[in-house]
């Protein structure tokens, strides 16, 4: 009898299957609920924390965060897969510091400037790097940080070269964990920004046309999208807003060296997190990057500066693409649909109203199952189309 | 439609050309197709009428020739352009947005102008509005919020004619419409085509299913090796030895 329930389940739930939207089966107000607790969380992080390392930890990850979701603009809304997008988070930090050097700009106008002047040098750079699709924009993108790697090594008369670039501190009298704490919520604004833009690029016209990129590029085309136009404004949002992580890094670290800022691990990181939360979804590379960020800084606290991280980034990386290709925003969700309420449910009765349903149930038995049996979508296609 | 009222050509190639490697799959191909028509385009496999369509779309790029919409030169131009010029095309292999709901999939067609528009929220009341209209129109409107994957392809290919309806083309060309479906899709496809026809949509049809050539178009070329071969109505194309040729390869 329990197979039987089961399965008439499972027919019912075969309608609902193929619809869209991925959303969990929760009560309405626990999204919202959810959503002021974590904010609440983040914003008390600072004063939550037992220590300043523990603080400037929070710092690396609030920047990941904002990392992976510029990167997902690109990413994450045409699928267009970059792992060089180190390099606009590395312009953005030289030129941050580069301008406060040579301008003696105020530090902030000098990264809002580094944003700015990214976004200019990404109009050819994208359109160069967007004439390609798939592995081949992959290998575009590692080159170009490459490329700036060896600029920025060698020109040590602009760069500082291997000797590293210093940017002064935006607040000179403040101690370490002032400094770690203001820090923390300016990476927090930076990426409250980037979620609304987010969110208003998701539900336009725009963004319907970037996932249809995503989808299925030369159909979108043949549609009357201007594919290469949406996918170089979304190149340069994703990179701006890289840029100005990389200049807000440039501010805290204060200590600019193009090995860490041109490297293509930063960038293959920003594709795990993206990756792991999950594109498809507003918190999705947030997420990613809370989890693969606080895991990456737990290794380094617990085994020192060994390779051991890289280890763990290609052993998550892999279990990714293998098993959540969605990330895990998706793959959580199914697994509550799953475990969750109907479950609860069934185990809430007791045997009597067991019996008492299933009686109820072979009454109208045959009638029942032979509705299930045809509610199936694909079965659909013969009965109407007599016509 | 009134032959009067229209311009006589609307779509037209001349010398249009394209090769792979040796393979000359668009040889020299000049030909006219009335506007207010529905067209028929059939040939052996590949006789390159799907190559054909990839250049008149400019999918591909032609070697040389050039493709004409109303007189006006469109080769060469990107292939969002062209579908803007009114062009509308399906695919041999139906494509759709597999992970897009039937509603999404119809609304990536709306064509925004202007950067407001642009960031306008893509489910706008009136562009659903009209997409509900194109689901109802073929028969898809109980499953808009399914996802496109998970459809049959018979009603991935009703899909994707909605999809191409829905950016307002006034020449439509259908890739095997009939290919892959169930009978009585294809009739379905036809009874829709005769409709659109007679509302004013020009279309160009490739197509094996001879049945439903002959009873729905008005005009048919026959394509062999990259050019048409034999052109007219559909009774006189169907006695003309030159196809019979190509078709039976006597
Ligand atoms: N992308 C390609 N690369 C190489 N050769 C191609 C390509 N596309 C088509 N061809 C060749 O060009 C010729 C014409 O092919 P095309 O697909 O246009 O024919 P078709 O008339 O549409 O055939 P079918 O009726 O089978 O769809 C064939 O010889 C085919 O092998
Ligand atoms: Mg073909």
């Amino acid at each position: 009898m329990r197979n039987a329930s089961d399965t008439e389940e499972r027919v019912g739930g075969g309608v609902d299957a193929p619809r869209a939207g991925g959303g969990f089966t929760l009560p309405g107000w626990s999204r919202p609920a959810g959503l002021a607790v974590a904010v609440a969380l983040v914003l008390l992080f600072p004063e939550l924390v037992p220590n300043a390392y523990v603080l400037s930890a929070g710092v690396i990850v609030a920047s990941y965060a904002c990392t992976a979701t510029a990167w997902s603009f690109m990413g994450g809304f045409t699928g267009y897969v970059s792992l060089g997008h180190a390099a606009f988070f590395g312009l953005g930090a030289y030129g941050t510091g580069i301008l406060i050097r040579d301008l003696s700009l105020q530090p902030f106008l000098a990264w809002l400037l580094s944003g700015l002047i990214v976004l200019v040098i990404t109009i050819p750079i994208g359109i160069a790097a967007l004439r390609v699709r798939g592995a081949s924009f992959v290998i575009v993108s590692i080159s170009f940080v490459l490329i700036l790697l060896l600029v920025f090594q060698a020109w040590e008369d602009f760069t500082g070269g291997a000797n590293g670039l210093n940017v002064p501190r935006p607040f000179a009298d403040l101690y370490r964990p002032d400094h770690h704490r203001i820090f923390f919520y300016l990476f927090v604004a930076l990426l409250a920004v980037m979620l609304l833009t987010w969110w208003v690029v998701d539900r336009s016209r725009f963004g319907a046309g970037l996932k249809a990129i995503r989808e299925d590029e030369d159909k979108a085309e043949a549609l009357g999208v201007p594919t290469r136009d949406y996918k170089l404004a979304a190149y340069l949002i994703s990179a701006t807003f890289t840029a100005w992580a990389g200049g807000m890094y440039a501010l805290w670290f204060g200590d600019l060296d193009p090995i860490f800022q041109f490297s293509i691990l930063l960038g293959a990181y920003m594709v795990l997190m993206a990756l792991l939360g999950g594109v498809r979804h507003l918190l999705g590379p947030l997420v990613g990057a809370v989890v693969v960020g606080t895991a990456l800084e737990y290794f380094k606290l617990e085994y020192g500066d060994t390779q051991l991280h890289l280890v763990f980034t290609a052993v998550l990386l892999g279990v990714v693409v293998l098993f959540m290709p969605d990330g895990v925003i998706p793959a959580a969700g199914a697994l509550l649909r799953r475990l969750g309420p109907q479950q609860s449910s069934i185990r809430e009765i007791t045997a009597e109203e067991l019996l008492e349903r299933n009686r109820a149930a072979a009454a109208v038995g045959g009638d029942a199952d032979g509705r299930g049996g045809s509610g199936v979508d694909g079965s659909r296609d013969g009965e109407e189309d007599g016509r | 439609m009134s032959e009067q009222t229209k311009p006589a050509t609307g779509l037209e190639t001349v010398r249009l050309t394209k090769s792979f490697g040796g393979v000359r799959a668009v040889d020299e191909a000049t030909i006219a197709f009335r506007d207010g028509q529905i067209n028929a385009l059939i040939g052996p496999n590949g006789s390159g009428k799907t190559t054909f369509f990839n250049c008149v779309t400019g999918m591909i790029k032609p070697e040389s020739g050039s493709v004409l919409f109303r007189g006006k030169e469109i080769t060469g131009h990107p292939p969002h352009r062209i579908a803007r010029g009114g062009i509308g095309r399906s695919f041999q292999l139906c494509r759709i947005f597999p992970r897009m709901t039937l509603l999404e999939n119809l609304l990536v067609a709306v064509r925004p102008t202007g950067l407001r528009q642009l960031l306008a929220p893509s489910r706008e009341a009136g562009a659903i509005e009209r997409a509900r209209g194109l689901l109802v129109r073929v028969g898809l409107d109980h499953l808009e919020n399914a996802e496109a994957g998970a459809i049959s392809y018979g009603q991935q290919k009703l899909l994707e004619l909605a999809g191409v309806l829905m950016s307002d083309p006034d020449t439509i060309m259908l890739d095997e419409p009939a290919g892959g479906v169930n009978p009585s899709l294809i009739g379905r496809i036809g009874s829709l085509v005769r409709e659109l026809n007679a509302e004013g949509k020009t279309f160009l049809i490739v197509e094996h299913n001879m049945e439903m050539v002959m009873s729905l178009s008005d005009h048919v070329v026959v394509f062999d090796r990259g050019r048409p071969i034999a052109e007219g109505a559909p009774s006189v194309v169907q006695e003309d030895p030159r196809v019979l040729e190509a078709y039976l390869g006597v």
